[in-house]
């Protein structure tokens, strides 16, 4: 009891004194919660903050960067507790939960009466709606995709990207070589792993959720945590360290040569291009098809509101992100590709074939699982049930039970 | 005149309830209201809130529901696998902690040349945050890049570079590994505070008595520490019930649920989830315990005795 | 056979030497007193013997065995520390027998054996409690117990009596010397009380800085101290010391000085050079007399009278001088007094070494 309750409480009186004094300020003056922690991320940020600054003199923005990881317990801290910001990022994965948490404003009629909704298709507001009412402007986009070794791939006799699973599992097998040290697949079964295990199962024809309700369809969910352990169990193409392994794992293992090819989306291509050669050592691909369906995640994040208070400023910003030079703005120094379908269209992205993939996804790709409770299922259930049938505690049969229960009990 | 009196009437009063014994009520007052809001109302809110759905993500739910998350605890495997690491994971790490506690104290009670310096130095570990011990473990033992892998390969003890958190096994090992070292210095600290507060001259007598190094520890040295190390054992226990930062930063509870310990697991309800009833309800759990457990401890190492 | 013998012991920690060859042999049952001030080195002298402190020089024999390379718990020796070193979480009776108990000497025969030792100090109603439960007194009686139930060659202690009020001192230096005659050890005996020395010891070895400045028997400590720092360290109040100038004289030698004039026997006067030489007298042997017998002479400053005595002090010369005087003295201040000294009890010592000078 203690640590949670204690931590909740104390975190809720800092914040809520916090908001106090936020409420002091001049009515011009807003906060900003996000998640961007790397350099390149904040240098975009600032960016775009100098940006909006100089064309809205009269508004000051107070960014607050916020782990990833803690990102959700504080922002549910804040609505519990109170000492919400005026303004917060929001992606796909958690919007569902904002939403069922009250905490985000609806902007509908704001939206509908902004010239700037012209510049973004309707598949961009969907991932940022509920119930037909919209509730964040969107900013940029993440789109998954491959990269791939072309070094690699050339040594091993390979043509090119593999296209389907059946492809991806051989190009698996000929790139391993255990005694060099070198794995064909970096396997990301640590925090956040969840989500290509969610990817490969709806690739073998299993949804998650349909209507509200759970729908995994057992016998080809346990098809495909078979072909995805596999990997690792019976095929060994994946580093051994892979159910421990998260982001900085399977990004250190790509950048070190240790594997040849890694899942990841289009905002990890800057630091990528920082350890090699763009075309000559490596290159991207779009994800590869499963047997049932073509699954690769176009994940739209955008910014929400959460308080009236400053409510006129704060739509300022918000929907400053989504006019182009914005978007431009954030692309240079990340290389986070805009939601804004006129950005598109800029020359630094459609000029570079690195960006081919991410461009050819966006047309088959889906929006992420969007349902309440997604994250906590995701987090604390497809990740363990996964990681224990790579350590060999369950058979994905179990795998795939444990799965159907908790999302019985998340829905529910 | 009488209105001048009257005027210092509230004065008057005060100073005659000084007087009397409802005076030390009064001055008790302020701390216990301040106990109260501090301490008795988070800790009875906590436990309503075990008896309430309360998800943040489910407003409309909210509502009493008796017993009914430990009821689904009852049957929630999680729970029991959390369970049964917290007890090894607990129990493990404080008893390294405090063998490595009473060795370094020892050591550093025989005022040698540089014992001061080293003194200092065998705190540092304790001083760093978990959260900053635990991101600096995880590079040491980091499965391509990590030292100790390295170090251990170059020595011969290991083939190739072992990841560390991908087996079940090695991964509780290695995170009881790490928090051992985190916290011995607590351990060291309080024994070497306590191996001063013993007289020199019970290890002369002992000494002309005829008992060895292991006779001195064990009947010396060991029955006069009994005190400082159950106070220090039961400190240490409760800290590590209920903090799941090392192990969030270090293996997430996985692989698997090899490391899911109660406290991660409240954590992630209650964060990842949002669902507070249940997250109260594991946390209440834990209170349980660590009352049942202080209580038992005290009980058998009989330190209210003397 | 000499039950300790201690041969040119030295003891130095780094560049500072803290013992300076040291001689003593202590007969079988004898009760050596090592006196000192504080910093004299008795106490490292005592755990040097003990074992608690490795020797630097010289060698260390008990019951003619060289123990300067055995353990302390194999020097056949049994130590009363002076804070008792009483194990607290142990009962009475189990701190007793603790030395048996690491011995390997059965229970049954240990439970005798303790109970011998608590009955001969009369603290057999006290061995089921705990240290912290018992009085100075009884804590110091429990220390002794568990020296002697080990039944040793030799008994060290350590100012065993320094911790315990006055009354309790003067009942347990009685009770130590009680039980050394009856058992018959060999014990050593370490303490800065000068009392305890002359009442407890067959033989003191006053120490100072690290060298012994007399070794003999209490008596002679106190008649014919080696020099001036024994002849002032011991005795209360303190030795009266007189400089002034020795004359020869027919069938001997005078002291004379300001207000003195003592005449002295000298087995050999012709040897004796006229020197100036510091005269010590203990104040008991200031005995009052009538003008034409004085050899002291001098005027009443303070007079205190104690009890069973007076102490008076008086002025000669520019000296002050304390006399030890039957209770009911009836001088005053300002007063003239007359005493006389036999000269048998004087002392003489050289103004520079400050050594005893034999006439």
């Amino acid at each position: 009891m203690q640590l949670n309750k204690r931590q909740l409480l104390i975190g809720s009186a800092a914040l809520a004194m916090a908001g106090h004094v936020g409420g002091a300020r001049a009515a011009s003056a807003i906060s900003y919660w996000h998640h961007f922690t790397s350099q390149s991320e904040m240098a975009g940020l600032l960016k775009i903050i100098g940006l909006f600054q100089a064309a809205n003199a009269d508004v000051a923005v107070t960014q607050e960067n916020i782990p990833n990881s803690e990102y959700m317990a504080k922002v549910s801290s804040a609505v519990l507790a109170g000492g919400r910001p005026d303004t917060a990022m929001v992606i796909a994965e958690r919007f569902a939960d904002l939403t069922a948490m009250e905490g985000l404003i609806d902007l509908t009629d704001r939206v509908n009466g902004w010239a700037g909704k012209a510049n973004f298709p309707d598949n961009r507001w969907t991932g940022l709606s509920s119930d037909g009412a919209i509730y964040a402007v969107p900013a940029f986009a993440f789109v998954d995709w491959m990269y791939y070794r072309t070094d690699y791939f050339e040594e091993a006799g390979l043509a090119g990207p593999p296209k389907t699973f059946d492809e991806f599992l051989e190009a698996c097998r000929k790139l391993t070589d255990p005694s060099k040290g070198r794995y064909a697949f970096g396997m990301r079964a640590g925090a956040g792993g969840f989500k290509y295990v969610i990817d490969v199962m709806e690739a073998f024809g299993s949804p998650i959720v349909k209507d509200d309700q759970p729908a995994i369809d057992r016998a080809a969910a346990i098809e495909a945590v078979t072909f995805y352990s596999d990997l690792f169990l019976r095929e060994k193409v994946v580093p051994p360290s892979a159910p421990n392994d998260s982001y900085r794992q399977i990004m250190e293992a790509f950048r070190t040569g240790q594997t040849a090819m890694l899942w990841h989306h289009t905002g990890s291509l800057n630091e990528i291009s920082g350890a090699m050669k763009q075309g000559e050592q490596f290159s991207t691909a779009p994800m590869p098809a499963g047997p049932k369906a073509h699954i690769a995640r176009v994940a739209y994040a955008g910014n929400g509101i959460m308080k009236e208070d400053n409510i006129e400023a704060a739509w300022q910003w918000v929907s400053f992100w989504g006019q182009t030079d914005a978007a431009i703005a954030l692309l240079e120094g990340t290389g986070y590709f805009p939601a804004s379908a006129a950005a598109l269209q800029d020359q630094r992205i459609t000029g570079n074939p690195i960006y081919g993939a991410a461009v050819e996804t966006l047309e088959f790709g889906r929006l992420p699982n969007n349902f309440i409770g997604a994250a906590g299922w995701s987090e604390n259930v497809v990740n363990p049930a996964f990681q224990s049938v790579l350590t060999g505690q369950s058979t994905p049969e179990q795998a795939v039970d444990r799965m159907t229960q908790g999302l019985d009990a998340a829905l529910r | 005149m009488t209105s001048s009196a009257s005027r210092y009437l509230p004065f008057r009063a005060l100073g005659e309830l000084s007087e009397t014994r409802y005076w030390m009520y009064l001055l008790l007052l302020p701390s216990l209201v301040l106990i109260l809001l501090v301490i008795a109302y988070p800790t009875l809110y906590g436990m309503a809130i075990s008896f309430r759905e309360m998800r943040l993500t489910r407003p409309g739910l909210d509502g009493w529901v008796g017993f009914k998350h430990y009821a689904a605890m009852w049957s929630d495997p999680v729970f029991w696998i959390a369970l049964k690491n917290t007890v090894v994971w607990v129990t493990a790490a404080v008893v390294l902690e405090l063998a490595l506690g009473l060795l370094t104290a020892t050591a550093l009670n025989r005022d040698l040349p540089g014992t001061k310096i080293f003194a200092v130095l065998i705190l540092l570990p304790y001083f760093l945050p978990n959260v900053v011990a635990g991101h600096m473990w995880a590079l040491l033992l980091d499965p391509r890049l990590g030292v100790i892998n390295d170090i251990l390969v170059r020595v011969g003890i290991l083939q190739t570079y072992k990841a560390w958190f991908a087996d079940p096994n090695a991964a509780l090992a290695a995170t009881i590994l790490v928090e051992a070292w985190h916290g011995f210095p607590f351990f060291a600290l309080l024994l070497l505070a306590g191996l001063k507060s013993i007289p020199e001259d019970l290890y002369k007598a002992a000494a002309v008595d005829g008992a060895g190094v292991a006779a001195q520890l064990r009947l010396i040295t060991l029955p006069m520490l009994k005190t400082v190390i159950a106070a220090a054992v039961i400190l240490r226990v409760i800290s590590l019930v209920n903090s799941p930062d090392l192990l969030l930063i270090l293996t997430g509870g996985g692989p698997g649920d090899a490391t899911q310990v109660l406290s991660l697991y409240a954590f992630q309800t209650a964060y990842k989830e949002f669902n507070f009833g249940y997250a109260a309800a594991l946390s209440v759990v834990m209170f349980v315990i660590l009352m049942v457990f202080a209580v038992a401890y005290i009980r058998i190492s009989r330190i209210t005795k003397e | 056979m000499a039950t300790l013998s201690i041969k040119d012991v030295r003891k130095s920690y780094g560049s500072v030497q803290v013992l300076h060859g040291v001689d003593i042999e202590l007969e079988d049952g004898g009760f050596l007193v090592l006196l000192g001030p504080s910093g004299c080195g008795k106490s490292t002298l005592l755990n040097m013997i003990a074992g608690l402190d490795d020797t630097s020089g010289g060698d260390i024999l008990i019951g003619g065995r060289s123990v300067v390379d055995l353990a302390p718990k194999d020097r056949n020796i049994a130590m009363v520390f002076q804070s008792y070193a009483l194990y607290p979480t142990m009962s009475v009776a189990r701190n007793i027998g603790f030395g048996l108990e690491m011995r390997g000497v059965d229970a049954d025969k240990r439970k005798g054996a303790v109970e011998d030792a608590a009955r001969l100090l009369q603290i057999s109603h006290l061995l089921d409690r705990r240290p912290a439960n018992l009085s100075g007194g009884q804590r110091q009686r429990v220390a002794m117990g568990r020296a002697i139930v080990r039944d040793p060659e030799l008994f060290l202690f350590d100012e065993p009596l320094s911790n315990l009020d006055a009354k309790l001192r003067v009942e347990m230096r009685t009770e130590i010397k009680r039980l050394h005659e009856r058992l018959g050890t060999s014990i050593v005996y370490v303490t800065h009380d000068q009392i305890e020395a002359m009442t407890l010891g067959t033989k003191v070895a006053v120490m100072k800085g690290g060298y012994i400045q007399q070794l003999a028997d209490p008596r002679t400590v106190y008649e014919r101290p080696a020099n001036m720092f024994v002849a002032s360290f011991i005795g209360s109040p303190a030795m009266n010391f007189l400089p002034g100038q020795l004359v020869r004289e027919a069938g001997g030698v005078r002291f004379e000085a300001s207000g003195v004039s003592i005449a002295m026997p000298a087995r050999k006067p012709a040897e004796i050079s006229e020197r100036p030489v510091i005269l010590g007298m203990r104040p008991e042997e200031l005995k009052v007399a009538a003008r034409d017998q004085a050899s002291v002479t001098g005027v009443i400053d303070v007079v205190e009278p104690t009890g069973p005595e007076t102490m008076v002090t008086v002025q000669v010369g520019d000296r002050s001088v304390i006399a030890r005087v039957p209770p009911r003295f009836a001088g005053q201040r300002n007063e003239t007094i007359f005493f006389t000294v036999d000269p048998a009890s004087i002392n003489l010592f050289d103004p520079d070494t400050e050594q005893r000078i034999d006439i």
